[in-house]
């Protein structure tokens, strides 16, 4: 098994990138910067002594990790200049979003969520991780997984269907 | 059989898979005498369908070859910033995580001893952040509200025309600077920043003595660490700087970008 077996991976992180980030050329930027950490890291990878096709799913589970890693850096900075606190405890009386009653769709709506509840939900939704998974790629535990993909589905369902969010605290619009 | 009704987490743990097959069975069994919940369940469901769809056609586009191609880079390769790659050839530092000795590991400390091999103004650096970062009364000589006295006499005293970065963008402020003595008894600057949280970081500015740079004397951008500070230090023609901080290595980083950026 060697670097190469990666490639087979970029579909699908390309896709979930796309989701993550929204916009195409940083999605892919993304994914470049994660197979280049791959090819500095690959002699920390690991892969499980079980059949090939576990071990394909662990590369790819850890090549999300390492984006993981290279998109919460991103959003850290980034959140010192533009964004509101994604707090885990539900924040009533707080809402930054227009209460416009606009029905937004999927792509737009999941733009609006915070980072770190994007992740949880792309990684459970699209990606079909399982709770424990997601919770060991994004190093949180369990019940914050649980907690951040219950309030991000409902922020989600408030947003398409143009309900002003009540205890929401989303990302400040651009 | 009957249940109380399932909280909001059993819920998701349903239209995820995540419940045992008998739990999960319960809550079927609930949501089929229990229309309203049983809508918000299948809305769930459609959520997650319509996120399983989204950008479903990047699936089957082609690869962009400069995705394909990040697989062949060198392993210790590392990809500065654009403003950085641009005019810089490459060397990586010390305890970076991607050191020179290790085939891809994570580098090990720097050995003892490895600290004498840095250039002298870089441990003139360390030292003189070291000593004025914990400074309360008397972090600089002159502040930032004099500015241009501050440029100019430590212009005179370097003997080049010095220029202050500003850092204001990334949340550091001008504190001030100083003037320190330096290897065989030359002129060195210290610049100080602060952000609102107190953090300091120090740039400092030392003039190369002639002959001592030469011409195939690459331009390199290393990092090094001295307890939990990191420094990232770079030689640009006859100057020496070196920037230090307490800070991530990916702050530093965005600091040292900065700087190098203006002052280039």
């Amino acid at each position: 098994m060697d670097i190469d077996d990666a490639a087979a991976h970029i579909p699908r992180l390309r896709r979930y990138a796309r989701a993550l980030v929204g916009d195409a050329a940083r999605a892919d930027d993304l994914v470049q910067d994660t197979l280049e950490r791959a090819c500095q890291k690959w002699a920390l990878w690991r892969p499980p002594a079980a059949p090939a096709d576990q071990v394909q799913a662990a590369l790819r589970g850890w090549l999300l990790t390492l984006m993981h890693n290279l998109f919460a850096n991103q959003w850290r900075e980034a959140a010192r200049e533009r964004t509101i606190d994604w707090d885990e405890a539900p924040e009533p009386g707080h809402d930054p979003t227009p209460a416009l009653g606009l029905r937004l769709d999927l792509e737009r709506a999941l733009a609006l969520l915070a980072p770190q509840a994007r992740e949880v939900l792309l990684l459970v939704a699209m990606e079909q991780y399982s709770y424990a998974e997601t919770a060991r790629m994004l190093g949180i535990p369990i019940g914050t997984v649980m907690s951040r993909l219950a309030r991000a589905r409902e922020q989600l369902r408030r947003l398409m269907e143009g309900e002003a969010p009540s205890r929401v605290a989303l990302k400040a619009v651009k | 059989m009957s249940m109380n009704r399932p909280d909001e987490t059993t819920l998701h743990a349903w239209v995820d898979g995540e419940l045992a097959p008998e739990r999960a069975a319960e809550v079927a069994q609930w949501l089929s005498a229990h229309p309203d919940e049983a809508a918000r369940a299948a809305a769930l469901q459609a959520q997650c369908a319509g996120l399983q769809a989204l950008h479903a056609q990047v699936l089957d586009e082609p690869v962009p070859p400069r995705l394909r191609r990040a697989l062949r880079r060198p392993p210790l390769q590392w990809r500065w910033p654009h403003a950085l790659a641009a005019g810089m050839m490459l060397a990586l530092g010390l305890g970076t995580g991607y050191g020179l000795g290790g085939a891809g590991h994570d580098a090990s400390p720097p050995a003892a001893g490895a600290l004498a091999q840095l250039p002298v103004f870089v441990r003139e650096a360390a030292a003189a952040h070291a000593v004025y970062v914990p400074e309360q009364r008397h972090p600089v000589e002159v502040a930032a509200q004099q500015q241009a006295h501050l440029v100019q006499w430590l212009s005179k005293r370097l003997g080049v025309p010095l220029k202050v970065p500003t850092l204001d963008a990334q949340g550091f402020h001008l504190v001030g600077g100083r003037l320190l003595p330096g290897e065989a008894g030359q002129a060195r600057a210290q610049f100080m920043y602060q952000d609102a949280a107190g953090e300091r970081v120090t740039l400092y500015v030392s003039v190369l003595p002639q002959g001592k740079t030469t011409a195939a004397a690459p331009t390199a951008f290393q990092w090094t660490r001295d307890g939990s500070t990191l420094g990232f230090y770079w030689i640009d023609g006859r100057q020496g700087y070196a920037v230090s901080a307490a800070l991530p290595r990916e702050r530093l980083h965005v600091l040292a970008e900065a700087i190098y950026r203006q002052l280039g």
